[in-house]
């Protein structure tokens, strides 16, 4: 469902952040993505969600080519596709249910809907206690499964995670590596970007190794961080 | 949600507010000096005209025959029929304290004025048009002369005065009005870079443009309209203290009675010019931040 043909991106006229990527990823796949800080692993997320287009190449989702996308499209494109980003980026003056409702609301969902589908999804993310909390009043972790429960509002089939645990202690990370690989069960696909060695030993399916833009190594199973 | 931000926001809110009250005062102002040059421009032109005198021995309905030719040029305004009697009462009447001119006006046992006709135009650079129809073959047997050269000068400068007054009034209103939407545009976009995470993440969750840009937009109106509010609120206690200073300096001209007479269309504009300056503002700077 997804495919990287060739794809290279400049940021500037010097610098390459991804020299001709190929990659394949299957519906339902968890794939972990790994390598050093700069190795292309953000840049790499950042074209499925069409912040960035490459300068060559195509990406593609579900037989479409993203740059062809009109800018009408891009937010149905997103909507498809769940983030969550190290620094969480949830809204400091709204709280657990509004951070989760307003992703629906900014997509003209009616009322009715967000009452009923909010609570079901933080029930989900194990947050149902704190539905009323702002994210100051709650641990890493929590702040973590809140930006997971909001990622998984649309019901997407992609989640794309970027480096999720970065900001979190040991219990927190492996809840919330724990939660990924239940979404992850239940059908959706699930890219995880990280330079956590034990997270991805642990996790054990297929890791794709980064490295100065380019892909080094693809181990389709029970991958382990090698460098 | 436009409201929300509105009053979440409350000190940005006043803030952003008040600059475009003072924008809005500023307006009213203008609207109120622009009213003011064009009663003194108006004021003068009432006061030019040009005058055809007519040989002593032409008769009235050749006169009225002329008159009515006049009435109908387009650029004409108004022509006033005086007659030789009238103006010789005119006459008494202004020199009545006058010794000397009343006894040797007793002495001439005729009228030595002339009937003449007074030609006022729509616009004073339209004289030059008007005396070239009257000195046209067909009255020159009947007109002795026309004060047109006399009054020349004066009609000449009281045009360069009045162009003056009413393009720099236009070039001022022009320039503040800039200096207004920058300043207007500017501290919207401050309040819209303050919410810039929440926007990137409206834009990362996949809401659409237009849901994402509807509450600022609505937000910018809501500052217009109680920036709107408020200047009412301000102009109207000010011109009731203007007003009687200016109709002192100006007699009957009363900013009051036209602001008064005019409330609604006057209400209208500033409510539509500070919602309109509110929306285009907050669209414009929104723009800069929806490119992720």
């Amino acid at each position: 469902m997804i495919e990287l043909k060739n794809v290279s991106t400049i940021y500037d006229d010097t610098l390459m952040a991804l020299r001709g990527i190929n990659l394949k990823i299957g519906q339902g796949e968890f794939v972990s993505l790994v390598g050093p800080s700069g190795a292309g692993k953000s840049t790499l997320l950042r074209l499925l969600t069409r912040e960035l287009t490459p300068q060559e190449g195509e990406v593609i989702l579900d037989s479409v080519d993203l740059a062809t996308l009109s800018s009408g499209e891009i937010p149905v494109l997103r909507r498809k596709i769940g983030t969550v980003y190290q620094d969480f980026k949830l809204l400091s003056n709204k709280n657990a249910f509004e951070n989760v409702a307003f992703a629906l609301e900014v997509c003209g969902v009616d009322e009715d809907q967000v009452q009923d589908d909010v609570p079901k999804v933080l029930n989900i993310v194990g947050l149902s206690d704190k539905i009323n909390s702002f994210p100051h009043q709650m641990s890493g972790g929590e702040k973590q499964r809140l930006a997971i429960a909001r990622a998984l509002i649309h019901r997407p089939r992609i989640i794309l995670a970027d480096e999720p645990t970065g900001n979190l202690d040991l219990v927190n990370t492996y809840d919330v590596v724990k939660l990924l690989m239940k979404i992850n069960e239940l059908g959706t696909t699930v890219i995880l970007a990280t330079h956590n060695r034990e997270v991805v030993n642990a996790i054990g399916k297929r890791v794709v190794t980064m490295e100065k833009g380019k892909i080094v190594r693809d181990q389709s199973e029970n991958g382990k961080y090698v460098l | 949600m436009g409201w929300t931000n509105f009053k979440r926001n409350r000190y940005i809110s006043i803030g952003t507010t008040g600059v475009m009250v003072l924008v809005l005062v500023l307006f009213s102002g203008l609207m109120a000096v622009n009213f003011l040059s064009s009663q003194v421009v108006v004021n003068l032109q009432e006061k030019v005209d040009v005058s055809a005198y007519f040989k002593a021995d032409i008769s009235e309905e050749e006169i009225l025959s002329v008159k009515s030719e006049l009435e109908s040029l387009n650029n004409v305004k108004k022509v006033e029929y005086v007659s030789a009697g009238q103006a010789l009462d005119e006459f008494k009447e202004r020199h009545a304290g006058d010794a000397v001119i009343q006894d040797s006006l007793a002495e001439l046992d005729f009228n030595p004025l002339q009937a003449s006709l007074n030609i006022k135009a729509d616009d004073p650079s339209q004289f030059a048009s008007i005396v070239q129809f009257l000195e046209a073959n067909k009255f020159r047997s009947v007109i002795d002369k026309i004060n047109f050269y006399e009054n020349e000068k004066v009609i000449g400068r009281l045009q360069s005065i009045s162009g003056g007054i009413q393009n720099w009034g236009f070039i001022i209103t022009m320039v503040l009005a800039v200096i207004a939407v920058l300043v207007t545009f500017n501290t919207i976009r401050l309040t819209i870079y303050n919410q810039r995470q929440e926007i990137e993440i409206m834009k990362l969750v996949g809401g659409s443009s237009w849901h994402i840009k509807a509450p600022y937009l609505i937000e910018g109106g809501l500052y217009g309209a109680f920036a709107a509010a408020v200047t009412a609120v301000i102009f109207y206690p000010a011109l009731f203290f203007i007003s009687p200073k200016v109709a002192a300096l100006m007699p009957g001209v009363s900013l009051m009675s036209y602001f008064l007479s005019n409330m609604f269309q006057f209400l209208f504009l500033v409510f539509s010019v500070g919602v309109l300056l509110g929306v285009v503002s907050s669209f414009v700077a929104i723009r800069r931040f929806l490119k992720v």
